[in-house]
């Protein structure tokens, strides 16, 4: 039996496993091996440099400030789609007309392109004529210019919202899909009791909504490393660097300074804090499993 | 049973990476490969029309693959760093071009420049300033742009100005004027950075003289030094006077162009591709807009203008060179190339023989004063190697943000501009 | 989609909550689509009038301009021609290449299958710039660039990671008596998979086709850098090509990039429906 499932192991894991390291694994080690070099990207010649691109991350005032940005980024990323996804979800699975019909206004962001998102959210923090800025004028009375994604203070914050509203609906999504899972008994005791809706959601529904969590907290997770496009096309880490992420970092480091060999160290380290992420987030996991049996 | 289906499971295994890989090559004889950034609805169309003359008069057949301005940065590193470079690309003259020459990516022109004549075409202050690297020539320079000061004709002659500054007092009073006749005097999009760069080009090139910025750009001379405080210090005062459109770093060049185009502020320093754009949007040159040159400051300076140059190079990598040397040399002499090319693009011609009879009437004054100048200087970012113009870059953005932090960001870049020299 | 909710339960004796949820679901959904509205602003406006600043006024008259020029380019046919070949069978791929890593994962565990586990799963976490060059001069060696077959194979690789933890936390909900049951009966683990595992997994399969679609269809990075004639480019390429050096067809790329969500919904609206029932993906058991 033990060699039969040896077999199949190997049989079944062949292949994925030669995709993933043919162009995932390798590449990856090809790449960070120019971590060591002071390579520039357009000269075939380069020196070994040993520890240098990494002692330079230490002194690197930029690096920080990508460092935080990025945490901030991947908590806000995790934190705002899931809560109002599951917000979303609850109210659109509550019985009311028109569910989908709201589920699919909530998804269409995720439909539209990066690009083209990053470009109507500029125009909605445009300053003078810009839809926010309108609207607050409109409200307030006051003339009202505040440049949202032109203030070191709220240019991130401004992005992260913008990217929200596109990955929303897919954290709605996947909870509607864990909420039809909830059996219709369980439910019923919920009004014998006649507990509080509020109550009964933060008690039953959510604690049986851990698989469908689960889920979204990883979509999320992935997800935010994808927000280099919106980002670059709302503020390209503007202003001054202020909303910089490590990735951006590291991209303007390669391609706009030409700084090969400085840009794979940087990779190699967020890749070091994303294989930690990962790692707590199974060990996590593993708690969850077994409060559930 | 078992046995059949680990065969049936093996074979799919070996079968399945052919299907993915075992694909056909798609090499093609005889093409000249040939990647540029003239994209946009307008720019490709135009561009693709003067690629089709070199078609048909020579009968090369050109493989063209234009790609949007930042990314084309990236697919170049790219191709440079797989040993794969087009057989000719676009690119910005200047220290990005002796970046990729040092590098060893580029193939030198000189041979093909002698053979077809191109002394006698192209105009010596363009060549000398922007083909020459390392003693040796390589690039053609395709079109070149100006910056100068661009401005709303309606706007100034509401606020009742009809004589245009030349000098430093001059252009201080005209913005008094249109402030105190309630215009925004100065737009500026300086979200990315770059358009911010003229205003630092001028200032200093004015105060301080060509030389001294040939020296900061190379590295011998710092950014806390005088010439450039003082420089700044003329900046800070226009700030401070409130003659900046506020918000300068939520708007890009063409928000700020719209400012103008929409009377909401009276003039903006950008290059000449701004006559294309506005062009574009159905302003009329010399009618709705007109340009003034950048006031002179210090007496006794060379008078410099500033601007890029978009050439076109050889790589090393190429296979077809004859027909990249024929391709680079055809759109530098064809007259007929070079006059719609820049006419339609809002751009300058270096070829002697294009008449400026083909420029609209802003354009041809353009002309006049470029030709005029003593000094023809690459912009900021084409001045300085790429490190050090990201640390400049910022410097200037974050200088529009707060001003008053003149000395601290100018203490900052010196320091960040040192140790990115020494990359 | 509404037979479990435990959401409104005193709606049943007395009526306020359906009208309250309703009216707050309508005014998020009109939050919602504001910027969406300006995508379609966008596209029925002159570049001439966004440039204005007439880009959120209700305009007097649509311009449909755009449209016609967008739907007119046998330009824009070949990019979502070329797009849909890229993104079907990578899509396809790695959610099978994912199932079979997954499978193993969850159902033959074995020494170090967790480390592994671990490693393929943080494979998503890098930007992708980072592989960029080595890659090129992968495909480049093979004389693949300017193909489509490099996109769909990066594609097809940088989505085993996703695939392969999904597929892994749904069949670790498959009961093993099942399984046992199946090859008592004779079954070897690919009948297993194919017949037992994989038919009960339809709502995994229909949330990865749906968020692999998606990502796929609306990535730009790796076909700008491995396609370089026009024949070759993808929708992407084509919006993100109608910002020029000193221009953007703002007009042209908003009409674009609506079309070009067209598919993405489409596929969603087909396979949201598979989306319910036992999402159960909790289990992580090694």
């Amino acid at each position: 039996m033990e060699r039969e499932n040896r077999f199949w192991r190997v049989i079944l894991l062949a292949l994925p496993l030669a995709v993933f390291a043919a162009f995932v694994i390798w590449p990856l080690a090809d790449s960070f091996h120019y971590s060591f070099t002071n390579w520039n990207g357009f000269n075939p010649d380069f020196d070994y440099v040993g520890f240098d691109n990494f002692l330079k991350i230490h002194s690197d005032k930029l690096f920080l400030n990508a460092a935080i940005n990025t945490a901030l980024w991947i908590v806000a990323a995790i934190v705002v789609p899931t809560g109002l996804g599951l917000g979303l979800a609850l109210l659109i699975d509550s019985r009311i007309p028109g569910g989908s019909v709201f589920k699919s206004i909530f998804y269409l962001p995720i439909c539209l392109s990066a690009v083209v998102v990053g470009q109507i959210w500029v125009w909605i923090y445009q300053p003078d004529w810009g839809l926010l800025n309108t609207v607050v004028e409109a409200v307030s009375g006051e003339s009202f210019n505040y440049a949202w994604l032109a203030k070191p203070d709220s240019a991130l914050w401004s992005v992260i919202l913008a990217w929200s509203w596109q990955q929303t609906g897919l954290s709605m999504v996947i909870f509607l899909a864990g909420l039809t899972t909830i059996p219709e008994e369980l439910l019923e005791v919920c009004e014998i009791e006649g507990a509080r809706a509020l109550q009964r959601i933060r008690l039953v529904v959510i604690p049986l909504l851990t698989p469908a969590t689960v889920v979204v907290i990883a979509l999320n997770v992935i997800n935010s490393l994808k927000g280099f496009d919106i980002l670059y096309t709302m503020t390209g880490g503007g202003p001054f660097n202020s909303s910089d992420t490590l990735a951006m970092h590291m991209y303007n480091e390669s391609f706009k300074k030409y700084l090969m060999g400085y840009g794979s160290a940087i990779s190699v380290v967020l890749f070091l804090i994303a294989l930690t992420i990962v790692r707590l987030y199974f060990r996590q996991l593993r708690k969850v499993d077994e409060l559930h049996g | 049973m078992i046995t059949l289906n680990r065969r049936g499971a093996l074979a799919a295994l070996a079968v399945a990476p052919a299907l993915l890989l075992g694909a056909p090559a798609f090499a093609q004889g005889g093409d000249v490969t040939l990647t540029h950034y003239f994209t946009g609805e307008f720019g490709l169309k135009l561009f693709n029309e003067q690629v089709a003359k070199f078609e048909a008069d020579t009968g090369h057949t050109i493989k063209n693959s234009p790609i949007g301005h930042e990314d084309f940065k990236t697919d170049i590193l790219v191709r440079a760093a797989g040993d794969s470079l087009p057989d000719v690309f676009s690119y910005w003259a200047g220290a990005r071009t002796q970046f990729v020459v040092d590098a060893g990516s580029l193939h030198p022109i000189d041979d093909m420049w002698a053979r077809d004549g191109l002394d006698s075409v192209v105009a010596k202050s363009v060549a000398d300033s922007a083909t020459m690297y390392n003693g040796k020539r390589y690039l053609v320079p395709f079109n070149y742009h100006y910056a100068g000061m661009f401005y709303n004709t309606q706007v100034l002659a509401d606020a009742g100005v009809s004589e245009m500054p030349t000098d430093w007092d001059g252009f201080m009073a005209l913005c008094e004027t249109l402030k105190a006749a309630g215009v925004t005097p100065i737009a500026l999009g300086s979200k990315y950075r770059w358009p911010a760069q003229f205003w630092f080009d001028y200032l200093l090139l004015n105060t301080a003289g060509p030389d001294y910025r040939a020296a900061l750009m190379d590295g011998s001379a710092a950014y806390d030094d005088a010439e450039v405080k003082a420089a700044m210090a003329m900046w800070r005062e226009l700030a401070d006077k409130g003659y900046f459109a506020p918000n300068a770093n939520a708007d890009t060049w063409t928000d700020a162009s719209d400012k103008v185009a929409r009377g909401d502020a009276a003039m903006t320093l950008m290059g000449t591709w701004i006559t294309g754009y506005w062009n574009g949007l159905g302003l009329e040159p010399g009618k709705d807009y007109d340009f003034f040159p950048f006031p002179s400051i210090a007496d006794g300076l060379p008078g410099s203008v500033v601007g890029p140059v978009d050439g076109l190079v050889v790589s090393n990598d190429g296979e077809n060179r004859a027909g990249a040397e024929a391709f680079l040399s055809y759109m530098m002499s064809s007259a007929d190339v070079q006059a719609s090319w820049t006419s339609g693009y809002g751009a300058l011609s270096a070829n002697v023989n294009v008449d400026p009879a083909n420029y609209n009437e802003v354009m041809q004054r353009v002309s006049t004063v470029v030709a005029g100048a003593d000094v023809f200087a690459f912009n900021y970012d084409l001045a300085t190697p790429p490190p050090v113009a990201e640390v400049g870059l910022s410097m200037f953005s974050r200088f529009m943000d707060d001003p008053s932090q003149v000395d601290d960001i100018l203490a900052q870049a010196a320091a960040d501009a040192a140790q990115a020299f020494t990359e | 989609m509404a037979d479990a909710a435990c959401l409104p339960a005193p709606a049943r004796r007395f009526n306020p909550w359906p009208a309250v949820i309703f009216i707050a679901l309508a005014v998020l959904a009109l939050l919602f689509l504001a910027p969406t509205a300006g995508v379609l602003l966008s596209s029925i406006k002159t570049t001439r009038d966004i440039a204005l600043g007439q880009l959120w006024t209700i305009p007097s008259e649509l311009f449909w301009g755009n449209y016609a020029e967008v739907l007119g380019n046998p330009a824009v046919h070949r990019y979502f021609l070329n797009t849909a070949l890229v993104t079907a069978p990578a899509t396809v791929a790695s959610i099978a290449l994912g199932s079979l890593a997954g499978y193993v994962f969850a159902k033959l565990p074995f020494r170090g299958s967790n480390l592994l586990f671990l490693v393929i799963v943080s494979g998503m976490f890098f930007p992708p710039q980072v592989i960029l060059i080595p890659l090129f001069r992968l495909f480049n060696a093979m004389d693949l660039i300017d193909t489509l077959y490099p996109i769909i194979v990066i594609h097809t690789a940088m989505g085993i990671p996703i695939c392969t933890l999904l597929m892994r936390n749904f069949f670790a909900t498959v009961p093993n008596a099942l399984r046992e049951a199946a090859i008592l009966e004779g079954a070897n683990e690919w009948q297993v998979l194919t017949r037992v595992a994989l038919p009960l997994s339809l709502p995994a399969l229909a949330v990865l086709a749906t968020l692999q679609f998606t990502w796929i269809w609306n990535d730009f990075l790796w076909p700008l850098i491995f396609t370089q004639s026009d024949e070759k480019r993808t929708i992407m390429l084509g919006i993100v090509n109608l910002q020029g050096q000193y221009s953007v067809a703002w007009g042209v790329q908003g009409s674009l990039s609506l079309i070009a969500s067209l598919p993405t919904l489409v596929v969603f609206l087909f396979f949201q429906r598979y989306f319910i029932k036992g999402m159960t993906m909790g289990a992580v058991k090694g």
